[in-house]
């Protein structure tokens, strides 16, 4: 499936409904990404307004969510789509949420950005955070792009990445518990960057999930929970 | 007419005319003109099925036959197949030169439909913004870099201004975006990579920022040492003048490091982060209460309008005000007058203050939001300016969206005037009876 063939209904009107509906999604991607990259500068600079910035405007995401659905919902009666048509609405409905997540844990980040500003800050400036967060960035960006190239190598590779953001979360993790049995003082500042690595974790997962919805949506096959182990040709699907 | 024409026609009329003859001879002329006018036919067609056979095989010797008219529309048909085909041939040319050139260009170009659709880029543009010539045609280019500020730069009226976004590839590399509408209905994007003026610009700001940042605290012993010394009262009599002065100059210090602070916060962001609604009317009054009871002070006026509010900050508004006052109150004479103004009309609204004062040589207006700049150097510095507050003034208003317009006659007065557009005034009769 191409980007082009998403259009070229008898009913102009609805092309134009499901273009809007696409372009409105890869905004509210956009804003997220935006929101997210913040949210990582926030805790890299140590930029307590910044993070809380990012935090406040959460509720713009949650509000392009609540305009998505509803406009999901008006096509879903009024057109009845099928085939390609339904898989396109019924991805963009999973996608959202996840984006919607995706903004509640960039505001979590923000927030423990603004928390962290005020506390001692590391030699490195949590560049174990940073080094994370860009590639939890990489990956939301990759998953949005694979949405708008209807790309499925892209979201195929995507989905892989995970894993490695999951070690770096492991690795994140045994450095902060060495930190806190080292001197107990810091466990207040290192439980907020475990938290912040939580949700940069949590973020990858959402990423991933989005590029799932991307393969749903091009191939028609369910790729959830079957590990990435199969290539993207393969037949076994059910 | 040609001469081929005129030889097929006079051939022709031969023909029948033959045909009708020899007919006539046999008495039967309508049979010899039908059998001649069939011969006629019979080779006009088969000169034209054999034109239409070479046309198709595209092998001109098949086209033996062929004489008179025939020929001639066939060598002309093979000119005109030949230069079409050298023509393609330059344009073909032509396009690779010209590809090749773009594709040299150091700044990425995308060139845009009406709808934003990408229809083609340059190698620059791939490189810099991670676009894909085939797979990203017809896609919007605001699908594929996603970033809020881009997609509002696209759909705005005023095709001047620019926006830095961040590159999707390549860490920390910052594009500068501007749109340039061509021809009917196309728009080129251009891309520049500024990632290197950025971080000048941001280590000038930070350089400010510390050296301000670190002059204060030594200044702050200074203050406290010369506090306790006009305090005291056993100093020698000759060293009260002195320690007023240097306390005089040390708040003046205190004050341009205050403000060249708020300077370099204020570059750091371009647009204002509070949208409130603020009632200008109100500030004015703050200002005016602020500013009355102090000596040699002109009449200050308020003048009040419009009900509008202004969505901004109110903090930054209200240094603005206080600003352009102090100005107004130090170059207005004691019985000079002091307007300040809040209008607001379909094109926006208009904050004003106007004095009676001595007014501005308009050789210098243009230097007037330049920091530390003075019109007469000895004497600002005497009354407390600080050479700052004017520069603020604009970076404020840069922020809230607005313009400042300064109107000046010397012996008469001077406008500061800041227009603000419509998206800032907020015009709803709720607010204003709240």
């Amino acid at each position: 499936m191409e980007a082009s063939e998403l259009t070229g209904h008898i009913s102009r009107r609805f092309d134009k409904d499901i273009e809007d509906l696409r372009n409105n999604v890869l905004a509210m991607g956009g804003l997220v990404e935006s929101q997210l990259s913040q949210a990582i500068a926030a805790i890299v600079s140590g930029d307590s307004e910044l993070g809380l910035q990012v935090a406040k405007d959460d509720y713009k995401v949650n509000n392009l969510e609540v305009t998505i659905d509803e406009e999901c919902g008006r096509i879903l009666a009024t057109r009845a789509p099928a085939a390609s048509d339904l898989r396109l609405i019924v991805a963009i409905i999973k996608t959202i949420t996840d984006l919607e997540r995706i903004g509640d844990e960039a505001e979590k980040i923000g927030f423990l950005a603004s928390k962290l500003a005020a506390m001692d800050r590391p030699a490195d400036s949590y560049r174990e955070l940073k080094t994370l967060g860009n590639h939890v960035a990489h990956m939301v960006r990759d998953a949005m792009n694979a949405f708008a190239r209807l790309d499925i190598e892209e979201a195929w590779e995507t989905v892989q990445e995970d894993e490695r953001v999951d070690e770096e979360y492991e690795a994140i993790q045994r450095q902060c518990i060495t930190f806190m049995m080292e001197d107990p003082r810091s466990i207040k500042r290192v439980m907020n960057v475990t938290w912040c690595a939580r949700s940069l974790e949590r973020i990858g997962d959402h990423a991933k999930n989005i590029c799932e919805y991307v393969i749903y949506m091009v191939q028609g096959r369910d790729v959830r929970h079957t590990l990435g182990s199969e290539a993207t040709g393969s037949e076994t699907s059910e | 007419m040609s001469d081929a024409a005129k030889k097929l026609l006079s051939g022709i009329a031969l023909l029948l005319i033959g045909g009708a003859a020899i007919g006539w001879i046999y008495g039967r002329p309508d049979t010899g003109l039908l059998v001649a006018a069939l011969l006629a036919l019979v080779w006009q067609v088969r000169q034209l099925l054999s034109f239409d056979r070479s046309l198709r095989t595209d092998n001109f010797d098949d086209f033996r036959v062929g004489e008179g008219i025939w020929e001639q529309m066939f060598s002309r048909f093979r000119f005109e197949r030949d230069r079409a085909a050298r023509r393609k041939q330059a344009y073909r040319e032509l396009l690779k030169e010209i590809r090749k050139s773009t594709n040299a260009m150091p700044d990425g170009a995308v060139i845009l439909t009406e709808e934003n659709e990408i229809v083609t880029c340059n190698r620059a543009a791939k490189a810099l913004a991670g676009l894909k010539r085939k797979k990203d045609r017809g896609q919007r280019v605001d699908n594929i870099l996603r970033d809020p500020g881009l997609t509002k730069l696209l759909q705005a009226d005023d095709k001047s201004e620019t926006v830095e976004i961040a590159s999707p590839v390549g860490d920390g590399k910052w594009l500068n975006c501007r749109v340039v509408p061509y021809g009917a209905d196309q728009k080129l994007l251009l891309l520049r990579d500024v990632t290197e003026r950025m971080r000048l610009s941001k280590m000038r700001r930070d350089f400010v920022a510390n050296a301000s940042h670190e002059l204060r605290s030594p200044l702050t012993v200074i203050n406290g040492y010369l506090d306790a010394l006009s305090d005291d009262e056993q100093i020698p009599p000759g060293w009260a003048k002195p320690v007023e002065q240097m306390q005089g100059q040390a708040k003046r210090m205190r004050k341009i490091l205050g403000e060249l602070l708020e300077l370099s916060r204020l570059e750091g962001s371009s647009t204002v982060k509070e949208e409130e609604p603020i009632d200008v009317v109100a500030l004015f009054e703050n200002a005016q209460q602020a500013f009355e009871g102090h000596a040699n002070l002109a009449d200050i006026v308020v003048n009040a309008d419009s009900k509008a509010r202004l969505r901004g900050s109110a903090a930054e508004i209200e240094t603005v005000i206080v600003n352009l006052l102090s100005n107004a109150a130090r170059f207005t004479p004691t019985d000079g007058t002091i307007t300040l103004t809040w209008r607001s009309g379909p094109d926006g609204a208009d904050l004003i203050v106007s004095d009676t004062g001595e007014g501005i040589d308009p050789e210098f207006v243009p230097r007037l939001t330049e920091r530390f700049f003075r019109v007469d150097k000895g004497r600002s510095r005497e009354d407390g300016g600080t050479g700052l507050g004017l520069a603020i003034v604009k970076h404020v208003l840069a922020r809230h969206d607005a313009e400042l317009t300064i109107t000046s006659e010397p012996g008469e007065g001077s406008e500061f005037c800041c227009s603000f557009p419509t998206s800032r005034v907020v015009v709803s009769p709720l607010v204003a009876l709240s």
